[in-house]
């Protein structure tokens, strides 16, 4: 037990000694007027997500703004249509009748997109992993009828229960759960 | 276009002074080009697809040089296919008026 205790008192001492720019030490490039401290603004792109930019004189810098979880941040976003899946689908099916076959061929020969990103998404009932299968099935359902139509698809994910627009406690909140997003991108 | 060539290199030289007092501030939030300055907000970019197809933003703003990668609300990379891999699409060279030979 001492040793064990003794163990994670180094080793919180290391972890703090770590993070402290003399564990880094101070090479010649934190020895300007700016003694190495970098603030960046932002550049907000096309689409409309920002990215980190900094110009150090000759140099310039650039980094997309994610957030820790690897979400990029954005003013708006590139969806052109989120299909509401009760109106396309059966439950537990990934078969589009006929009438919201034409609708969706339609919609994709009107949109003007270099090309499009289907995901498919649920609610939180039944396992994750029969969630994860359906959407991606419907999600290809869709892109069928896309590449049929004469668009590009660029890619088609399923993301199951993972990804919840709203709360899966509710009945209004599952419906706007159940959906396949269409991404334009310009 | 009767830009003259030397305008980077007097803007070159300047910097290099510039060093000589200890470099730029920790603001890195504006390009002090002596004609071509701007908030780093105003840079346009175009699309550079990556070899493997992937697209990136990429902005040739005089003297400096950015990219940076194209994703998706869900932080995907964005392949749209808009060009073969290693090529470039759009104007991303117009937001300066400093010419460099590329």
């Amino acid at each position: 037990m001492v040793t064990a205790a003794a163990g994670a008192v180094a080793l919180t001492s290391f972890m703090t000694a770590d993070v402290s720019a003399q564990a880094f030490g101070q090479t010649q490039s934190q020895q300007g007027r700016d003694g190495g401290q970098y603030i960046p603004t932002i550049w907000v792109d096309p689409d409309g997500c920002e990215h980190w930019v900094m110009d150090d004189g000759a140099e310039g810098y650039m980094t997309p703004h994610v957030s820790r979880k690897g979400i990029p941040v954005c003013r708006r976003a590139n969806l052109c249509g989120t299909m509401n899946s009760d109106q396309f689908f059966s439950t537990g099916s990934y078969r589009i009748h006929q009438q919201g076959k034409q609708r969706l061929a339609k919609f994709f020969q009107s949109a003007k997109a270099t090309s499009f990103i289907i995901t498919g998404h649920t609610d939180s009932r039944a396992s994750d992993a029969s969630n994860m299968r359906l959407s991606l099935k419907r999600a290809n359902a869709v892109a069928d009828i896309a590449v049929q139509s004469g668009a590009k698809v660029a890619d088609v994910r399923g993301y199951g229960e993972r990804m919840p627009v709203a709360t899966n406690s509710t009945a209004g909140g599952m419906a706007k759960n159940r959906r396949v997003e269409i991404i334009c991108i310009q | 276009m009767t830009k003259l060539k030397i305008v980077p290199m007097l803007v070159i030289a300047a910097m290099g002074l510039a060093a000589c007092d200890g470099g730029y501030p920790s603001d890195k939030t504006i390009d002090r080009g002596f004609v071509d300055s701007k908030d780093l907000s105003q840079l346009q970019a175009g699309i550079w697809v990556d070899p493997n197809g992937c697209d990136h933003w990429i902005i040739d703003d005089g003297l400096e040089g950015y990219l940076s990668a194209r994703l998706d609300k869900y932080g995907r990379p964005v392949c749209s296919g808009v060009a073969e891999p290693t090529q470039t699409v759009g104007d991303f060279k117009s937001g300066s008026n400093v010419r460099d030979p590329n």
